[in-house]
């Protein structure tokens, strides 16, 4: 898997670079908005990281570029802006997945393999891990033969967490798909409620399914 | 008494005396020339007639042309005192009309204009400050918090290296979150934050956030109930709504005591949604009250020191009420409860 990191601020783009490395990422970095799309043009990509400020051309008009030639490579926009609307600007003009900085390094290298991944995502009616099935028609858990009772926003949280099973799942990122929220709220709202459904589907079972990613996040999988 | 009605009884008395001087002294010469021809006695109700008959009419007549003048002469005066009345820090960008007469009011007009532009400057380069800063703390921070990521990754650290490296992290997101938060605030001031509205069902929202308050009230032993959710849709920015719920349910749930209450309610009364959350616990002194919505005002210092937060919560509560059209209120019994009040209007198609 390949990545175009497009970010000019050295420092970040280091440990950006190194973290998607350590992840088994080739990593290119470019500086320059201007250069973005002859380098798209030349080498195939699995996923460019763009941040929004950048000297030449800015990341969103790169991108709006790239959409225009109908360049299907996915995108992840990088923003210190903060503006609220520049979400919505920037999926509007064509990226993936926004991440407003700072963020946290394993939420970006999340969303990364999340991104290169998504055409392989799990579309089937009934998750499965290990012995815990999801009937996302009836919504109903079970694991080793009991069905679990889940709340709408349990449920929620733990098809999320099927649909990407293996992959770390960030705390933004489960706050944005299974509560909607665009902001960091500062609570410990994401952790309370995977600690309620882990007593629920892991509690019970010698096999641990819901692991905790070093205090940036969770991930599902039947191996330890 | 005005200025208005001291200039007007002055001038009516100057006048007043300058007519009857006027009178005698015409009246003794027209005696006097009189006198020489043949002897009359008719002068003390002559006098008395031309007081009557023209010096009355005459100083009330003039009575009203100074109280006329002198309103015309002071209405840049008025107009003055209205504008300074209604100024605050967002009509700082308004000016005066001018009169351009050079008198001494045209003078004060320009003055009072000058010094509302120059506060509106400084305003604008407080507010231009906190955007900027807000942002270029993101760069450092961004490094900062992914060179420490990356730190805690090194398989060869110690446990008491990792322990350190990760409280330091906590720490830094905790700034960033700060950071965040100050930005949202400073761009709203500047007014660069716009709302996209569309029609929001208040209730949904209420009940969500009710399933919320449960979980994170039950980590702190804290019970929450749901009394009456009545039906209210509202214009509003969902995102932000959920915010605003959000940050109001995490206030009443910090700063409550283990076994205590929390309680919502949402009523639709003729065209106004009305949100009302209470909660027991401390409570806010009545002469805290006034500043809960001020930026980093985090409560009594006498109980709150451990409680977890910034003190922006409020602040950004406010804020979105505020470009709600609605209100929030906080009325407290220390102590015993405290209640938060959120007016919205209803959405009307």
């Amino acid at each position: 898997m390949r990545v175009l990191l497009v970010e000019d601020e050295k420092k970040t783009a280091s440990f950006i670079r190194k973290a998607l490395q350590a992840e088994g990422f080739a990593v290119d970095v470019c500086r320059n908005g201007n250069e973005v799309a002859d380098l798209i043009a030349t080498t195939p990509f699995d996923c460019v990281v763009l941040d929004i400020m950048l000297p030449g051309r800015d990341g969103l008009s790169v991108l709006r570029q790239l959409r225009e030639s109908h360049h299907p490579t996915p995108v992840l926009l990088l923003s210190a802006r903060g503006n609220v609307h520049e979400r919505v600007e920037g999926l509007n003009a064509g990226a993936d997945d926004y991440l407003p900085k700072p963020f946290e390094l394993d939420e970006l290298v999340a969303r990364v393999r999340a991104l290169t991944r998504r055409g392989a995502e799990n579309r089937a009616t009934v998750l499965r891990v290990s012995d815990l099935s999801l009937d996302t028609i009836t919504r109903q858990a079970r694991r080793g033969g009991t069905t679990i009772e889940l709340t709408t926003r349990e449920y929620r949280l733990l098809e999320f967490l099927m649909r990407s099973a293996g992959r770390m799942c960030g705390r933004m990122m489960i706050l944005e798909k299974v509560w909607d929220y665009d902001f960091d709220p500062g609570t410990n709202l994401v952790d309370v409620y995977v600690r309620r459904l882990r007593d629920k589907i892991d509690a019970a079972f010698e096999r641990k399914l819901l692991h905790t990613v070093r205090g940036s996040g969770y991930v599902l999988k039947d191996q330890p | 008494m005005t200025i208005r009605t001291r200039l007007t009884l002055w001038y009516g008395c100057v006048l007043f005396c300058a007519v009857v001087l006027i009178a005698i002294l015409s009246l003794s010469e027209v005696q006097e020339r009189r006198e020489r021809f043949h002897r009359h006695d008719r002068g003390m109700r002559e006098l008395i007639e031309i007081m009557l008959g023209v010096g009355i009419p005459g100083a009330a007549l003039s009575v009203a042309g100074g109280w006329w003048l002198t309103r015309k002469s002071l209405a840049p005066l008025a107009a003055l005192t209205n504008a300074a009345e209604r100024l605050n820090e967002n009509t700082l960008a308004a000016r005066l009309p001018r009169s351009h007469n050079r008198d001494e009011l045209d003078r004060l007009t320009e003055v009072f204009n000058d010094m509302t532009a120059r506060l509106h400057q400084s305003f604008e380069r407080i507010r231009e400050f906190t955007v900027h800063a807000s942002h270029e703390l993101k760069t450092p921070l961004t490094i900062l918090c992914g060179e420490a990521e990356m730190a805690l990754r090194d398989e060869s650290l110690s446990t008491a290296e990792r322990e350190r490296c990760g409280a330091q992290l906590d720490e830094m997101r905790r700034l960033a979150r700060i950071v965040d938060a100050l930005a949202l605030l400073a761009r709203a001031d500047a007014g660069l934050v716009e709302l996209k509205r569309e029609p929001v069902a208040l209730d949904e929202l209420v009940h969500e956030s009710f399933a919320d308050a449960q979980i994170l009230a039950h980590a702190q032993g804290v019970r929450v109930e749901l009394r009456e959710v009545e039906s209210a849709a509202v214009s509003g920015n969902a995102h932000r709504l959920r915010q605003l719920l959000l940050n109001l349910t995490d206030n009443a749930v910090k700063y409550n005591t283990p076994g205590g209450l929390v309680t919502m309610a949402l009523r639709n009364k003729s065209n106004q949604a009305e949100f009302v959350m209470a909660n027991t616990g401390h409570g806010i002194a009545p002469e805290w009250l006034p500043k809960v919505f001020d930026r980093f005002f985090r409560g009594d210092p006498a109980h709150n020191s451990d409680v977890e937060g910034c003190g922006l919560g409020l602040s950004i509560a406010k804020w979105i009420v505020t470009a709600h059209d609605g209100t929030i209120q906080v009325e407290s019994i220390p102590e015993k409860l405290t209640t938060v009040t959120v007016k919205l209007p209803v959405f009307l198609k």
